[in-house]
């Protein structure tokens, strides 16, 4: 596809001999919010991690299948992982700041690639809370300890900390399922607002959330994904019956 | 398998209420044809009375859906069953309102109006009540392909009605029929097509929440 940033095709993962995902063939787009449903234990989350090459530490994981990133598969040897993981950034579903200051979370990366001008350090760490819309809140205390944030704030300075890497792509797994229901509601509107810029891949548990945030729904059972398609006709209309069983909540 | 008992039997509720809605509703149209045809203003002022029972019906019905969306934030073949129940509530109330209003050709009617009667004026209702007691089987069934015979069928109403205004063009041009009489027989007529064109609405409604798509 034209506007792909990931071509997924064929893609297998088996721990050890559990296959946990079969037979994916998926893109996805830029400029798009692509929500990931399905039951626990279905392959979602495992799938989100093979696009930067999470699962890489996991035993006994084994991958056969092409995930081309801009036509490269990511996968192939001696691809540069540190630089996919730049481009590729990741959102966890419990907000993990860095045990340090604000400004030190977000300035975190830059400063890993060896970016020493405080000036240009000051200007990223400004603009990823900015674009995280969490800089009207912080900004008289970029020097205090992060860990002191709520929930919410604390998620969206992962998410500020993700985009001073300058990133392509954004990966979130089940970013709001510890939050309350405003601090949801910021980062729900957080990523209508980043999509402009990003290609964004969300893990979630909340139908209603990937009907009201994404514009296209993978639905993922037992490994296998069984529809993928724009959200609206997924919510409306999906085509495979084990779609409508799951979504409707009749599934079994 | 994961059930969802409460959101199944409130659907069962909302099938039930558009079923009563509609048996009233066609119970009117019934009436209201025979209160114009025997000129029974009685009968017809009823009518236009229990007019404001089928509108309860729309309101409670509603307020229903409106309920179930909170409560239940259906999707998928939910939410359209749902959408199509919100929009056939809308037609059937607009049945009973030319039941009334057919009912009210009644009461203008003087006594004195001399009938012209026309045996296709009876099969038009026949097959109207028919239309709307097959396009909410189809509904409560959901099964396409008794909402298409559905939409099929309106040929016969409309044959109906033409056949109607030729019977009534050549009364008046024998001078069999009274004039005043001839303009209400004509409105009910056209009350009785638009019935029709009502239950064409219900049926596509009924396709719509079965495939997901509207028919072209």
């Amino acid at each position: 596809m034209e506007n792909s940033v990931f071509t997924i095709s064929n893609l297998n993962l088996h721990y050890g001999t559990f296959q946990a995902l079969n037979n994916i063939n998926i893109d996805i787009e830029k400029n798009k919010v692509t929500a990931l449903i399905g039951p626990s234990g279905c392959g979602k989350s495992t799938f989100l991690r093979c696009l930067n090459r999470m699962n890489d530490l996991i035993d006994k994981c084994k991958i056969s299948g092409n995930v081309l990133y801009h036509s490269e598969d990511v996968y192939q040897k001696n691809y540069d992982v540190i630089s996919l993981r730049t481009k590729v950034g990741m959102v966890f579903q419990k907000p993990n700041p860095f045990p340090m200051t604000i400004f030190d979370n977000v300035a975190y990366g830059p400063r890993c690639q060896g970016l020493k001008n405080k000036n240009q350090l000051y200007k990223i760490v400004e603009s990823s809370l900015k674009k995280a819309a969490l800089w009207e809140e912080v900004k008289d205390r970029l020097k205090e300890s992060a860990m002191g944030l709520s929930g919410g704030q604390q998620q969206r300075l992962c998410i500020a900390r993700a985009i001073a890497m300058e990133p392509e792509v954004i990966l979130m797994d089940e970013p709001t399922s510890a939050l309350d229901p405003i601090a949801t509601l910021k980062i729900e509107e957080l990523i209508n607002d980043l999509k402009k810029n990003y290609a964004i891949v969300i893990v979630t548990h909340s139908m209603q959330q990937a009907a009201r945030i994404s514009d296209n729904t993978a639905f993922f059972l037992s490994g296998e994904l069984i529809e993928y398609n724009q959200t609206d006709v997924v919510f409306t209309a999906p085509k495979e019956s084990k779609t409508e069983d799951y979504i409707t909540g009749r599934f079994g | 398998m994961t059930n969802r008992t409460q959101f199944d039997y409130e659907l069962e509720e909302l099938k039930l209420s558009l079923i009563k809605m509609g048996d009233l509703v066609i119970k009117n149209i019934h009436l209201s044809l025979k209160s114009f045809i025997e000129m029974n203003s009685d009968l017809a002022n009823k009518i236009i009375k229990d007019d404001k029972i089928v509108n309860q019906f729309e309101y409670d019905i509603e307020k229903d859906c409106m309920r179930i969306i909170l409560k239940e934030q259906p999707v998928a073949r939910d939410l359209r069953l749902i959408t199509s129940v919100l929009k056939m509530i809308t037609d059937l109330e607009r049945i009973g309102d030319h039941a009334a209003d057919i009912s009210k050709l009644t009461v203008f009617m003087e006594k004195n109006n001399k009938p012209y009667l026309v045996p296709q004026v009876n099969k038009m209702v026949d097959e109207s009540e028919k239309m709307i007691k097959m396009a909410l089987e189809s509904f409560v069934n959901q099964d396409q392909n008794i909402a298409l015979k559905v939409i099929d069928n309106d040929d016969i109403v409309d044959d109906y009605f033409t056949e109607i205004q030729h019977l009534v063009a050549e009364a008046i041009r024998q001078d069999n029929i009274d004039a005043d009489y001839a303009i209400y027989l004509m409105m009910a007529a056209k009350y009785l097509e638009r019935i029709g064109d009502h239950a064409v609405n219900i049926a596509e409604w009924v396709i719509f929440s079965i495939v997901g798509h509207h028919r072209n």
